[in-house]
């Protein structure tokens, strides 16, 4: 029984300690001109789905429910951060090429045809990014369409 | 130590139980989106069309930026420059190529480490006004579809090897090859839309269907 409070203990005091470790956190007040958004003509049911289920990794600002407060959820989240906005920014949209704009369309619609995004580990606790099937249908019927517009 | 253990337990317990709160909230908040998002998209997809529709004709801006998106490619044969500088470039491209027509994941990859390095090797100094406007756009594009090929399983190799092809086609285009090469076309690549690619040789060589259907495709122009 000894072991077992000791263990409990240390877990106690690593938990409670890593919450005292700095996270950089993705947060901005304004919406930049040349976001997706303001940008293209986009109906309401998909700028919400979009904000919720892309614009946390995919943009300059981030929906921080208090378990994304919690490490080490934070810190998991953190790094997606930085390579989902390597990999797109909603929010930079306009400033992307036609030639860029048009293949990042394309990767879009392949990643949510293959239920690679939004990723697995983030709907597990982010049920509301979660896209059901009719969802996935409508949005990617909206993005097919606005690539062929381009 | 009582003390601390009992803390401990609640602890735990009060995270769980917040953690389940949150989860059941969510989940009804779904369902209702669900149902209000289906009523709103009817809604939507009408009005959007129309606006969508003006939005065509009155902008004649937008037209004249699709000529240089991947969509359209260039006409090829619009550069008959015996340009050696791309060769690497090319070189680099045909490598990614020929590792996908027999299904080969790693050496695809290192065709795209290849094809990186080949870029940043280029001399663009001599590049000028629009043509460095539009080298530029065609080297952010295929670094990035490059870097892709070097990380991805085959199938994200392929699709990003169908955009890289647009790209390394207009690259030609613009800046001209002392190549010899083949603008091939697969009707079955791109879940049907069809994509082209560049070869080095003239027998048909799919790289999108690989070995289950290696001579799928016709050529579509020849370059020198």
């Amino acid at each position: 029984m000894k072991v077992v409070k000791k263990i409990a203990l240390v877990l106690l005091v690593a938990f409670v300690g890593i919450q005292f470790i700095p996270t950089e956190r993705n947060q901005s007040d304004s919406v930049p001109s040349t976001d997706f958004m303001l940008v293209n003509n986009v109906p309401e049911n998909i700028q919400k789905k979009l904000q919720v289920s892309c614009y946390d990794c995919h943009s300059n600002n981030t929906q921080y429910p208090w378990y994304n407060k919690v490490q080490p959820v934070a810190w998991f989240l953190e790094d997606h951060i930085k390579e989902g906005k390597a990999e797109l920014n909603f929010n930079e949209w306009d400033s992307y090429s036609s030639r860029r704009k048009n293949s990042k369309l394309k990767s879009i619609i392949s990643q949510i045809e293959d239920d690679e995004m939004p990723l697995k580990s983030y709907t597990l606790i982010h049920r509301d990014a979660r896209l059901s099937d009719n969802e996935k249908k409508i949005v990617l019927d909206w993005v097919s369409k606005l690539k062929d517009s381009l | 130590m009582k003390n601390l253990k009992v803390t401990t337990v609640i602890l735990v317990m009060s995270f769980i139980g917040l953690t389940a709160i949150s989860c059941k909230d969510a989940k009804k908040e779904n369902t209702n989106e669900e149902g209000s998002q289906m009523e709103a998209s009817h809604d939507n997809s009408d009005g959007h069309h129309d606006k969508e529709a003006m939005h065509d004709n009155s902008d004649g801006h937008h037209d004249e930026d699709s000529d240089s998106s991947t969509d359209h490619t260039r006409d090829i044969e619009a550069n008959t420059q015996k340009n050696t500088a791309t060769t690497p470039i090319i070189d680099a491209y045909i490598q990614i190529k020929n590792a996908l027509t027999t299904d080969n994941k790693n050496e695809a990859a290192k065709g795209g480490t290849a094809l990186v390095a080949a870029f940043s090797k280029f001399d663009m100094s001599n590049l000028t006004g629009e043509t460095h406007k539009e080298y530029m756009e065609i080297l952010e594009s295929a670094k990035e579809h490059a870097e892709h090929i070097v990380k991805s399983p085959i199938d994200h190799q392929r699709e990003h090897f169908e955009v890289l092809s647009t790209d390394i086609n207009d690259l030609v285009a613009l800046l001209g090859t002392e190549k010899t090469l083949y603008q091939d076309s697969c009707p079955m690549a791109n879940n049907g839309k069809g994509a082209i690619w560049l070869s080095e040789v003239e027998e048909i060589k799919n790289p999108y269907m690989g070995i289950k259907m290696p001579t799928c495709g016709t050529i579509q122009k020849q370059i020198n």
